[in-house]
């Protein structure tokens, strides 16, 4: 203890202003230096990463470096990185939060190979500031100084590079001290790492784009926005109310014009405004960009302006502003931006033609991001026709408020435009997905499991943990063909005549050690992605699809829950918590459980595991399975009654999202027939999550992670309130209960659509779901409402997604606290916790929103585009279809279009200005005329005085089209062609359930292509236009990548409700 | 900036400390030979003086004297060029009035106060440079020169602060972390019984987290004891050389046989015990409130 108080104490003052500040400064003999070359390694205390061993030499950033190439040296091929402390305070005072904060994530990454080495708490290495010298100059020196002391510190046996862009320091150290050298930067690539090409043009492409924005500072021309307000002064706005904060949301249909800002949190509560402030223009937005935390100015009530309810392309201009908008809604401007969003987007250059009619300048070009709701970007450099077919990634840099666009710089080729691989990946990009595959350290932690030396039960565990391979009958129940089976059950009767039923859980957390590199990988993945065709593993596939799936017939170990139920009543006597090992006897799948639930027997020979058996033996033991998929069904029914008195909701896609959570496979997400057995199963799954919820949250008042549905706001819920009167019903949205009961309650018994489009407009009306930490959160805010529980978390899909891996620990800790036992490995605190739970949801929402949602959404599209694409519009039978009206805008209706799952929006007015008419035999065609909106109805007239009338609800006939596009991806175009309901020839075919028409339409597709493959065979020449056309890549058969892109196609598009 | 981090990623605060370790300390004894005692103390750049007259009769209004113990008397003041800005600090100001109050407090839960009824003891504290943890300056500053007086204490009086930034406990608070705003505990300790002789926090912490600051802050203490414990032998060191008249071999401060009596007596176990040379009632008047209770200004808590 005593030793550490014999420091020296050095004074250091701060000459700022008037005043005089004197601060401490310890100084130490041992910092840790992470090196592995330490003669010392005991009193240098490493904790924490090491350098590797493996590299040639150690790499020193100088401050200006590390503020200004920071993107280069985060490439993993860089290796042996010393981060001075004297650059990190650099960072942190001259770049802000946002760079810092990345340094220390890759500070913290134990996959990249750089280390911080605090060198201003080094004895040896700390210079004081001499009297006179610069800030600069100083910062240069200590971190030289500090690279000759490490030098020496390792004993001369590693040499250093210290990269700088101080000239004059290259000239005064240069040659100072041997096995130091001092170079640029740019040096420092071309003779270390001259083959990192993308390192080189993303120095390159720095460089230039630092040399601009000097250029034009000093040229300064006229503003083009008003300056951003300091911070103290918004920090103080914000608090007085004089501003309001919140997170700007550009309108995807209008980006150049409509923005709003959603009000975040505490602001929201003290002023009164309820809806979201509009952000007219770009003048108003103040170059603030989608996602950006930004403070905004509420303007006077006479400017206020309406949000614009007509609908309209993105490419057209703001031409038809004779529109009139809806009433004035709060309407502000952007006066300062608290926290910038900015991200890496994929962008497309302009061709040819537009480069020239762009004109003088050819090295600054602008830009077209994929993105509608990000702003062109001014990109400097001499490559952009070569990159002129590539999707390409570029960041932002700076946004002056001399200038129209901000400036970027280029990073890296995707692909080329329209290529499969390209797209894909632009999808991961724009969705800030990026997944790498394992690494060989990952990998060396993996358990062995190979035909030579098969993985066993450790008889360490055996004893450990409780067997139920003899004493239980366990069955999982799953898609077809699902490999990684995260959950199994089991039921039987005790002794005493009550229930005992079983859920249990692959024990993920066995292999998967806390903060092991695969820990770090999978905390960083934070699920497993699902896209068009391909997925990408949350874990290594040798535990996701083998040793932590609890496949028939194996040993596993497993974390179970064992509830015991009254025999009568089904209510939960005693509950246990804890490790097992189990076998499934059976993997069944939903259809042949549903078959046995319904006691058709016939299917049992679809099941592999009654195969080998005789018929006595395997009726007994066939008795026994349906008795105890009956007793489960039974008691899901009672537990799901009971909730549903509660308020449970069952939304329009609800199913679709358990499945989706519970089931590894989108395979059968949504069933042919939703069947009984798929609710028994999630049932189940919703029980284990609530009772663990409650024990880990009695446990760990303040670091459980559980999830929290949050009530919907009253108003979101008037477009379904509206919707629902034009059909005579009432929707009572005051609770979970009201608004269960109601919507059950609106169904109009001819046209079964309406209910479908009234419950996902209530999905739409909900918030999202969300992991929180209990400590950040009053208890009353635990509740969710789609459930209507009052805890609720994730713990049945470790294999899936890492809350749930969270929970298994904290499950077990709660278990070892139970039994007075010490915990293991430390938990994690509420802090980490919730920085944990931000990220989960951040990843969620691109995984279940927006990659459910938008990655595959979009390679839903992609597939609906591919479909139409071939097709010609004017004759084939097939672009005809009957569609459905959603909503009413000022020229056009939504439309769901319920053949192929999709939603769309239908022009009554074209952009000569002519409107639709439908004469007699209701074709419809484009005559002079005007429309009238109303409530639930639109109204087109004629100047010859024909009108035809379009209500809520209508059923009409569309047509529909590909509008391809360049820069972005190709949209679906629905033209009415009739007021007339559709009439297909094969009547049925219209009351059947859309799913089953959209596997139709997947099958016809797959047909095509099939014969498409097959000319492609027969006739040589057009293999090109076939390439082009189906955007094959080579090597693969489209028909399987189809294959694949068909169970995506599946998923209903309106749902983005994620249990 | 807001950001400035007072605890970064590799465990240094601002100052280049670890979260529990304190700043250098140097103090002096008999710095005064006016007065009975006095010391002067410094923990990194805040600096103290402490001077002790008493125990002698009481001034002023005799109706002050209590009959059955010594009162303490203790007055706090700060220099005005104490801290960055010069600011005229009028004595009897309320800050000060409150920290002459808890010094009281604090020393009449040490000093051995039944040994002198109706008399009074006088302890005057000034801070000459305010940089952090001045009540913690000003408590060992006064310990040592109610040492150098030859009054009996219980034992040492350490004090020190402890706040608590990201989850970690930071011990010996500097100016710049005090400013940052977040909770800030100050802690004497009576070190060998660690029972507490004043705990006060004026911030909202979670009382989850209250265990581990104040095992932080009194970890310190135990630190600081350790410290002022060998400034005291060095002082009786150097009065042995013969630079002062000795007080006499029963010099109490300086026998640290003396000074651990109450602890082998039991004294603060409640028991019928000894104390010094007299027996001494079994609750000690002097400490006010039981052993570990967080009271005081803990009202605070969340």
């Amino acid at each position: 203890m005593l030793q550490k108080r014999e420091k020296v104490l050095l004074l250091r003052t701060f000459q700022g202003r008037t005043l005089r500040i004197v601060r401490e400064h310890y100084l130490r003999p041992c910092v840790p230096c992470h090196s592995p070359l330490c003669p010392q390694p005991a009193a240098c205390s490493h904790d924490g990463k090491l350098l590797s061993s493996d590299v040639t030499h150690y790499v020193i950033p100088d401050w200006k470096v590390v503020q200004d190439y920071l993107e280069i040296l985060e490439f993993p091929e860089l290796k042996g990185i010393i981060f001075m402390q004297t650059a990190c305070q650099a960072v942190q005072h001259q770049r802000g939060r946002r760079q810092y904060n990345k340094l220390r994530n890759l500070l913290k990454d134990a996959r990249h190979d750089c280390i911080l080495f605090a060198n201003e708490f080094q004895q040896c290495c700390y210079l004081p500031r001499e009297r006179g010298e610069s800030m600069e100059k100083w910062q240069t020196r200590s971190i030289y100084n500090a690279a000759v002391w490490y030098y020496h510190h390792c004993q001369d046996r590693m040499p250093i590079v210290m990269v700088t862009e101080d000239e004059e320091a290259i000239q005064q150290y240069g040659s100072e001290t041997e096995g130091v050298f001092v170079i640029t930067f740019k040096n420092y690539l071309d003779n270390f790492w001259p083959d990192l090409k993308a390192a080189h043009e993303l120095c390159d492409s720095i460089l230039q784009s630092r040399r601009e924005r000097e250029n034009e500072s000093q040229e300064s021309h006229g503003k083009e926005y008003p300056e951003h307000l300091p911070l103290e002064v918004l920090e103080a706005g914000i608090k007085s109310g004089r501003y309001i904060q919140g997170i700007l949301n550009v309108n995807k249909h209008r980006a150049q014009i409509e923005a709003f800002v959603r009000l975040q949190g505490a602001s929201s509560k003290d002023s009164d405004l309820v809806s979201d402030i509009l952000i007219h223009g770009m003048k108003a937005r103040n170059r603030s960009i989608h996602g950006d935390v930004v403070v905004v100015e509420l303007l006077p009530k006479n400017e206020w302006k309406g949000r614009t309810v007509a609908l309209c392309e993105n490419d057209c201009d703001d031409k038809a502003s004779g529109e009139s908008p809806s009433e004035p809604m709060p309407t502000g401007r952007v006066v300062g931006i608290l926290q910038k969003n900015w991200r890496d987007y994929v962008v497309t250059f302009p061709s040819k033609e537009e480069v020239q009619s762009q004109g003088k300048n050819a090295q600054k070009i602008l830009v077209t991001p994929w993105d509608y709701r990000i702003p062109k970007i001014r990109i400097s450099t001499q490559q952009a026709e070569t990159l002129q077919d590539f999707r390409v990634v570029v960041r932002i840099d700076s946004w002056e408020s001399t200038s129209v666009y901000p400036n970027g710089h280029f990073v890296r080729v995707l692909g080329r435009i329209g290529d499969l691989e390209g797209e894909i990946a632009t999808i991961l990009v724009e969705n800030s997905i990026s997944v790498i595959p394992f690494s060989e350290a990952q990998m060396c932690e993996m358990p062995v499991n190979t035909p030579e030396s098969p993985w066993k039960v450790s008889p360490e565990e055996e004893q450990k943990r409780k067997d139920l391979r003899k004493s239980h009958l366990v069955f999982s129940i799953d898609p077809k063909g699902c490999e990684d089976v995260d959950d199994t059950l089991s039921v039987r009767t005790l002794n005493n005549g009550n229930l005992e039923l079983g859920v249990h859980i692959a024990d993920v957390t066995h292999f998967v050690a806390p903060n092991s590199y695969i820990d770090i990988e999978a905390r960083t993945r934070a699920t497993t992605y699902y896209l068009a065709d391909r997925r990408y593993d949350m874990l290594p596939s040798v535990l996701s699809a083998d040793l932590c799936s609890l496949l028939g017939g194996v040993d596993r170990y497993a974390v179970s829950i064992m509830w015991e139920l009254d025999k009568a009543s089904y209510e939960i006597k005693k509950v246990w918590y804890g490790r097992t090992i189990i076998r499934s006897a059976y993997k069944l799948f939903y259809e042949a459980a549903q078959e046995l639930l319904d006691g058709n027997l016939s299917v049992v020979d679809d099941i592999p595991e009654f195969k080998d058996l005789d018929e006595k033996s395997r009726q007994a033991k066939l008795e026994e399975l349906v008795w105890a998929i009956g007793k489960l069904t039974d008691i899901a029914r009672h537990v799901r009654a009971k909730r549903d008195g509660c308020g449970a909701l069952e939304l329009e896609g609800v199913e679709v999202c358990v499945q989706l959570d519970d089931k590894k496979n989108i395979h059968d997400l949504i069933p042919k027939q939703p069947l009984e057995v798929h609710e028994t199963v999630a049932e189940c799954m919703i029980l284990a999550n609530h009772w663990v919820a409650k024990k880990i949250w009695e446990s760990f008042p303040h670091q459980a992670l559980l999830r929290q549905h949050p009530p919907p706001h009253q108003e979101f819920f008037s477009e379904l309130r509206e919707c629902a009167k034009a059909k005579g019903f009432f929707i009572d949205t005051r609770s979970n209960k009201t608004l269960a009961d109601s919507l059950d309650n609106a169904n109009d018994p001819h046209d079964p659509i309406v209910n479908r489009l009234l419950r996902s407009m209530a999905t739409q009306a909900m918030s999202n779901a969300l992991y929180f930490s209990t400590g950040s959160c009053a208890e009353e805010e635990f509740h969710h409402y789609g459930l209507a529980l009052d805890k609720y978390t994730h713990f049945t899909s470790p294999i899936r997604r890492y809350s749930d891996i969270v929970v298994h620990r904290l499950l077990m800790a709660a278990i070892s606290k139970d039994k007075k036992m010490e915990i293991k490995g430390n938990l994690f605190s509420n802090k980490d916790l919730e920085e944990l739970c931000r990220h989960i949801n951040n990843r969620n929402q691109l995984c279940f929103l927006q990659a459910a949602q938008h990655s595959q959404k979009q390679s839903t599209e992609l597939f609906q585009c591919m479909y139409f694409k071939d097709k010609d519009p004017a004759t084939e039978e097939r672009c005809i279809s009957d569609g459905v009206i959603y909503s009413i805008r000022t020229n056009g209706v939504l439309l769901f279009i319920p053949r192929f799952g999709i939603k769309g929006a239908a022009y009554l007015k074209n952009k000569d200005g002519l409107v639709i008419s439908c004469g007699p035999d209701s074709c419809s065609e484009w005559k002079p005329g005007s429309l009238q909106r109303f409530q639930n109805k639109i109204t087109s007239t004629t100047t010859d005085g024909e009108s035809v009338t379009f209500h809520l609800f209508d059923h009409v006939t569309v047509r529909i089209s590909i509008q391809a596009s360049r820069c972005h991806s190709d949209t679906i175009r629905l033209e009415i062609i009739s007021n007339k309901p559709y009439k297909i020839p094969n009547t049925e075919l219209i009351h059947q359930s859309s799913p089953l028409l959209k596997s139709e339409l997947v099958k016809e597709v797959t047909k095509s292509v099939e014969e498409a493959q097959l000319a492609q065979e027969v006739k040589v020449n057009i293999i090109q236009e076939e390439y082009q056309e189906y955007r094959q890549t080579k090597g693969r058969s489209l028909y399987t990548l189809l294959e694949e892109i068909r169970d995506l196609a599946l998923l209903d598009v309106s749902n983005n409700y994620g249990i | 900036m807001a950001g400035l981090e007072l605890l970064s990623d590799q465990g240094y605060r601002v100052d280049g400390r670890r979260a529990g370790e304190l700043r250098k300390i140097q103090a002096r004894m008999g710095v005064f030979a006016q007065a009975d005692g006095s010391a002067y103390i410094e923990q990194g750049n805040t600096k103290a003086l402490a001077v002790v007259y008493g125990p002698h009769e009481i001034r002023g209004s005799r109706a002050r004297a209590l009959p059955d113990r010594a009162l303490v008397n203790c007055q706090y003041s700060s220099a005005t060029f104490s801290t960055g800005e010069r600011k005229r600090r009028p004595h009897g100001d309320r800050k000060s009035c409150e920290m002459g109050l808890q010094l009281r407090q604090t020393f009449e839960a040490a000093i051995l106060t039944q040994l002198h009824p109706r008399s009074q003891i006088d302890i005057y504290v000034q801070v000459l440079q305010a940089d952090g943890g001045t009540y913690a300056a000003c408590v060992n500053a006064a310990t040592l020169a109610v040492l150098d007086a030859g009054i009996p204490m219980r034992d040492f009086v350490c004090a020190c602060s402890a706040g608590f930034v990201d989850g970690t406990a930071l011990a010996d608070l500097s100016h710049v972390e005090e400013a940052a705003g977040g909770p800030q505990l100050a802690l004497a300790l009576l070190p060998a019984s660690g029972q507490i002789a004043l705990l006060e926090m004026d911030a909202r912490l979670h009382e989850d987290h209250l265990e581990r600051v104040l095992e932080a802050a009194a970890q310190a203490a135990r630190d600081v004891h350790t410290l002022l414990d060998r400034v005291v032998r060095q002082h009786r060191a150097e009065l042995r050389g013969g630079h002062r008249l000795v007080l006499g071999a029963g010099f109490p401060a300086a026998d640290p046989a003396h000074l651990h009596v109450g602890e082998r007596h039991g004294l603060h176990h409640g028991g019928g015990a000894v104390c010094g040379r007299r027996p001494c009632p079994g609750f000690c008047p002097g400490l006010r409130r039981p052993p570990q209770e967080v009271g005081g200004s803990a009202s605070g808590l969340a």
